[in-house]
């Protein structure tokens, strides 16, 4: 299968941030030894040359559908890339214990579907927020005017609750604001980028309408299952801290009121 | 330049909701249009000769210009060549819509985009980075850039 490499290249040279850079070290499965490479993730790529200013690309591995390991070992400090039964597992090893840390969450992040569900996430919470801040604005907008006697909602404020689109209008207007398209908006927007991708999210717009994005190729709850590990472990430091606290306090008879087991 | 193709195989097999054949055509004087089947997973453009297992070639989708060439013909044009472009025909105006509209979303940069100004808002309208929560706040993966507050790259040198 042809990867068409110079779109990576051309990728990986280009303004878009990196992720994450840095010497690990590669073993080669041939001979089972390690050699220094320097490292450059960045979105779902990961790629790998000899030194940081070398033209020449060693390769790349698409961080797709692999799980990150942490590994055992004394004296130096490893991990893997494993993609599954029938399919390679890279092994990689960092110089101390914090690089380790650091590369393996990165790596853990990087995925495509890792960030579809966060970006998935965020944007019904966005919306959520949204939604509050337009019931307690109209609420307070529905204040400034003095009631009908008629128990009727005025129905010119409900066009102006309505048409939001990720813009803030202060809660004391009294006229309805125009209703302005999406696009329309986001071309008033300045841009802040070269011309040349032409489709692009302005940064001070709303974001465009947020469809279902098709997680492919992955079981979400597997996806979730592996935050849930991740978060989890942020949990449990969380509780331990929580109950060591409570041990220096006065002794409690009782037990925790909810038993995680 | 290595790479990783036989899990990249085995993710261009993958199910996906963008997935037909359409009329393909290279970016090269001399290119003719053949039927391939092309399927949209993650941020690759994988095309297939019909009823083959295994891909032709995989595009990604990244710094590259998505455009409507006519009512059913949309164009790919990567590495800023306007003038190389890869052109696909599909078979309704609308499916061309669809295609249009799915590659520009799949890509990883439109979607760091969308979480910055998520998580930018959420955090202007409640106070709260929504990442907290998720322990990854400090990510320098999910920081906007906003001139003089760039996160330095995290650089980790053995």
């Amino acid at each position: 299968m042809k990867l068409h490499e110079k779109i990576l290249t051309h990728f990986l040279s280009c303004t878009s941030p990196v992720d994450k850079e840095g010497y690990l070290y590669k073993m080669k499965e041939r001979n089972a030894t390690y050699y220094r490479r320097w490292f450059v993730l960045k979105a779902n790529l990961l790629f790998y040359q000899d030194r940081p200013a070398d033209r020449h690309l060693l390769g790349v591995i698409v961080l797709e559908g692999c799980t990150v390991q942490m590994l055992d070992s004394d004296g130096y400090f490893p991990f893997s890339l494993e993609f599954g039964s029938g399919l390679k597992t890279y092994r990689l090893a960092a110089g101390d214990a914090q690089t380790q840390g650091r590369w393996v969450k990165a790596l853990f992040l990087a995925s495509h579907c890792y960030l579809s569900c966060l970006v998935r996430d965020l944007g019904r919470h966005y919306e959520e927020v949204k939604q509050q801040q337009e019931c307690s604005d109209s609420l307070s907008s529905f204040r400034s005017f003095s009631p009908p006697t008629n128990s009727l909602m005025l129905p010119t404020l409900g066009p102006s609750t309505v048409v939001r689109e990720g813009r803030s209008f202060s809660a004391s207007a009294a006229l309805p604001p125009p209703s302005i398209p999406t696009k329309l908006a986001a071309k008033k927007s300045p841009k802040k980028w070269p011309r040349r991708n032409a489709h692009v999210t302005p940064l001070n717009g709303p974001a465009p309408p947020y469809g279902e994005w098709s997680l492919v190729g992955s079981d979400p709850l597997i996806e979730f299952r592996k935050l849930h590990d991740f978060y989890g472990q942020e949990v449990q430091k969380a509780r331990e801290e929580w109950l060591r606290s409570q041990q220096t306090e006065e002794d409690h008879s009782e037990k925790d009121l909810i038993d995680l087991g | 330049m290595r790479f990783n193709e036989k899990e990249l195989i085995c993710l261009s097999r993958q199910p996906s909701e963008m997935a037909a054949e359409l009329g393909m055509r290279g970016p090269k004087k001399g290119d003719v249009v053949k039927k391939r089947l092309v399927k949209l997973v993650v941020n690759f453009l994988f095309y297939f000769r019909t009823d083959e297992e295994e891909p032709i070639g995989a595009l990604l989708l990244e710094q590259c210009r998505v455009e409507r060439e006519d009512t059913q013909i949309f164009s790919i044009a990567f590495l800023d060549e306007a003038e190389r472009k890869y052109l696909f025909e599909c078979d309704s105006e609308e499916q061309c819509k669809d295609w249009i509209d799915s590659i520009i979303k799949a890509s990883y940069e439109f979607m760091r985009r969308n979480l910055i100004f998520y998580r930018t808002e959420i955090h202007r309208l409640t106070g709260k980075d929504p990442l907290e929560q998720y322990g990854i706040s400090d990510e320098t993966r999910f920081q906007g850039n906003s001139g003089s507050q760039l996160v330095a790259r995290d650089t980790s040198s053995l």
